[in-house]
């Protein structure tokens, strides 16, 4: 009987080719929008999470921060001078989650090699520095412990900057000039980056790197540095690093509400993030739940027709030795019908708009399988569902009415 | 001869609102096996309420039917699809072909409803069809054929079960009067063969096709008439 009922459900289904498509149309979209997102979801938080995971390994950067002054009250000074290079210690010290504390002084210059000039950020830092960014030499080398201890005036460019100023030649071994606030410095150049790209102070491969002691003591001859970057000692032990330096900087710095610095942690990062991508996700799926619903309204609403439309077929059916339960399965399958073949096209859909999305954002295409069941599972029950009320109308139709219905 | 149908004091009153329709009052009458018998009467007698009723579409309101021995008026829903699927061939005015399937399809449509022997449904359709001398039709559909043919195709849909009682409301109605005709020469071909055969017209010409003449008036028994 079930088999019956399929045959005589695509039959009519297959008389009526574009109504049932149009008729499709909200599971189509409905099932197909199920998938893409989902896959756009998963893909892109992938990207991302494999981005942000490329910053570094556990960094933890504290910058200072210019408290707000009172109404009428000159703002107090900066924290700035207070980042001291001796808290480094202190700070390894204090966090035990905390296995390296890497300080860094940034500035501007001017870098010059024979005739290209270019405006760059300058970073004062150390060895440690490229491993904590996951941040690795191209060519040469990077700044040593020596540099640092001798004070040497050696530069290592990143990739983008290295190639401003000498397009095609090679830069090791080569002189720059620095300008910085009037006086003129000269860099030999020791190495250069690999391309890296964003990361949480701004665009690496744009940057030139110094011996921190150069840059504090030659360059700006100051005892404070920009910022610390912390790096904790494990992906779990992230959190409780970020609290002890809190605590440590708030005594530090005598800052209970701590305004003066501010710290942010690539797991903070990840959470922003992963928090957006959760909101997109729930606001997505709910478009696509809405537009399943309007899809099983719009196989009820066709359903109906095609139940008014056919009541002397039912009455002739039924006269013929047709019972209830024969009709109402055919009508139930052909609903089903509907929504489970809208369910395939769907499927269909949504992956090539998956496809084409993750072509456009760069980021691997995944179709999660349980996204496919789950989509067209609930196209079946939304068949069934919305199915079921125009099958039981006509499963309950009276012969003699039906047969007299013009 | 045995006795297929009884009918004991039959009663069927429509309710439409405050208003009664009685539209069929004590009407009692046997049929037996290989009879062919009309009921006539002026439009609005109450034939078809009549028919409705000998073919299981519909309860009475009162009295009795028996048909094979069994009181239809106790039987459920599902039962009655089941009298009617095994034991009645009905045969419309109107055709009543579903428009979409070939002929053999609607053929075979009794036989999908029947639980029993479907594996030669397809032999058994092209056998009636065969019959009413369309079995090289198979494939049209209602709409490629003529009327008559429609007809035709229709008294094979009723014999292809071998029903107890082909069931036939106006089946000249919409049919010219020659087509008609050839319709009737097939009912009373089929009577010949041995089928029991009743027969609902508002028309003294085809009824007399039929050995036995109910007249029917208003909801009564007005004249039962043997024809020689
Ligand atoms: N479903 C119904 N509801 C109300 N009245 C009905 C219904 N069917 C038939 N009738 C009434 O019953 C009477 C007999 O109708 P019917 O059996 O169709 O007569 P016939 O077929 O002889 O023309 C008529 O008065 C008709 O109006
Ligand atoms: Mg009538």
């Amino acid at each position: 009987m079930i088999l019956q009922s399929i045959k005589i459900a695509l039959e009519s289904l297959w008389a009526n080719k574009i109504r049932s498509f149009l008729s499709m149309l909200g599971i189509i979209i409905g099932v197909g929008a199920v998938i893409a997102i989902v896959s756009v979801g998963t893909g892109s938080t992938q990207q991302v999470t494999s981005r942000i995971a490329n910053l570094g390994s556990n960094m933890i950067t504290v910058y200072p921060r210019t408290p707000k002054g009172q109404w009428g009250e000159v703002s107090s000074a900066s924290s700035q001078d207070k980042f001291s290079l001796e808290s480094t210690d202190y700070m390894e010290k204090f966090c035990p989650s905390v296995i390296k504390v890497i300080p860094v002084k940034q500035v501007s210059g001017r870098l010059i090699s024979d005739d290209i000039n270019v405006n760059a950020t300058i970073l004062g830092t150390n060895i440690d520095y490229a491993e904590v960014n996951n941040y690795e030499v191209g060519m040469g080398n990077f700044i040593s412990e020596n540099d640092h201890r001798e004070r040497r005036q050696v530069m290592v460019l990143g990739s983008q900057l290295a190639e401003d100023l000498f397009e095609d030649d090679n830069p090791i071994g080569k002189k720059i000039k620095v300008n910085y606030e009037g006086q003129v410095y000269m860099f030999d150049v020791i190495g250069v980056m690999k391309e890296k790209g964003g990361s949480i102070g701004g665009n690496l491969d744009d940057q030139a790197y110094i011996p921190l002691s150069v840059a504090m003591d030659k360059l700006t001859n100051s005892d404070y540095v920009t910022s610390y970057i912390a790096q904790a000692a494990s992906s779990e032990k992230a959190s409780t690093a970020v609290n002890e330096l809190e605590n440590f900087m708030v005594k530090f710095l005598d800052d209970e509400d701590q305004e003066q610095f501010r710290i942010i942690s690539q797991d903070e990062i990840l959470d922003t993030v992963s928090s957006v991508t959760g909101t997109m996700s729930i606001m997505l799926g709910g478009i696509a739940a809405i537009s399943l619903l309007v899809g099983g309204i719009g196989i009820m609403n066709i359903m109906l027709v095609s139940v008014t439309e056919r009541t002397r077929e039912i009455g002739v059916r039924k006269a013929l030795g047709a019972r209830n339960a024969h009709i109402l399965f055919q009508f139930l399958m052909e609903s089903l019908n509907l929504s489970s073949f809208g369910g395939i096209l769907g499927i269909g859909f949504g992956w090539t708009a998956a496809y084409f999305l993750s072509q456009y954002g760069d980021w691997p295409m995944v179709i999660a399988p349980l996204s496919i069941g789950l989509a067209f599972g609930f196209a079946l029950f939304i068949g069934i569902f919305f199915g079921l009320y125009p099958a039981m109308k006509a499963a309950k139709m009276n012969p003699v009415d039906a047969l007299r219905y013009e | 001869m045995s006795k297929i149908m009884k009918i004991e004091n039959l009663e069927k009153t429509y309710h439409l609102g405050k208003v009664k329709v009685e539209a069929l009052r004590d009407i009692s009458f046997e049929v037996n096996t290989g009879e062919f018998v009309s009921i006539m009467g002026p439009s609005g007698s109450g034939k078809s309420t009549l028919m409705h009723i000998i073919g299981c579409l519909d309860y009475p309101t009162g009295g009795k039917y028996f048909l094979s021995g069994q009181d239809v008026s106790k039987l459920n829903d599902n039962q009655l699809a089941l009298f009617r699927n095994q034991k009645i061939g009905f045969v419309f005015q109107q055709f009543n072909l579903l428009p979409r399937a070939t002929i053999l399809r609607n053929v075979e449509l009794p036989l999908t409803y029947s639980k029993t022997n479907s594996g030669n449904k397809k032999e058994r359709a092209v056998e009636a069809l065969e019959k009413v001398g369309l079995g090289d039709r198979l494939k049209h559909k209602p709409n490629e054929i003529s009327g008559g043919e429609k007809q035709r195709v229709a008294v094979a849909r009723a014999l292809v079960n071998h029903p107890s009682i082909i069931l036939a409301d106006e089946p000249t109605g919409n049919l010219d009067s020659k087509t008609g005709q050839d319709i009737m020469k097939m009912i009373d071909r089929l009577y010949d063969e041995g089928n029991t055969i009743i027969l609902v017209t508002h028309e003294a010409e085809i009824a007399r096709y039929a050995r036995r003449v109910i007249h029917l008036k208003d909801g009564l028994i007005d004249r039962d008439e043997v024809i020689a």
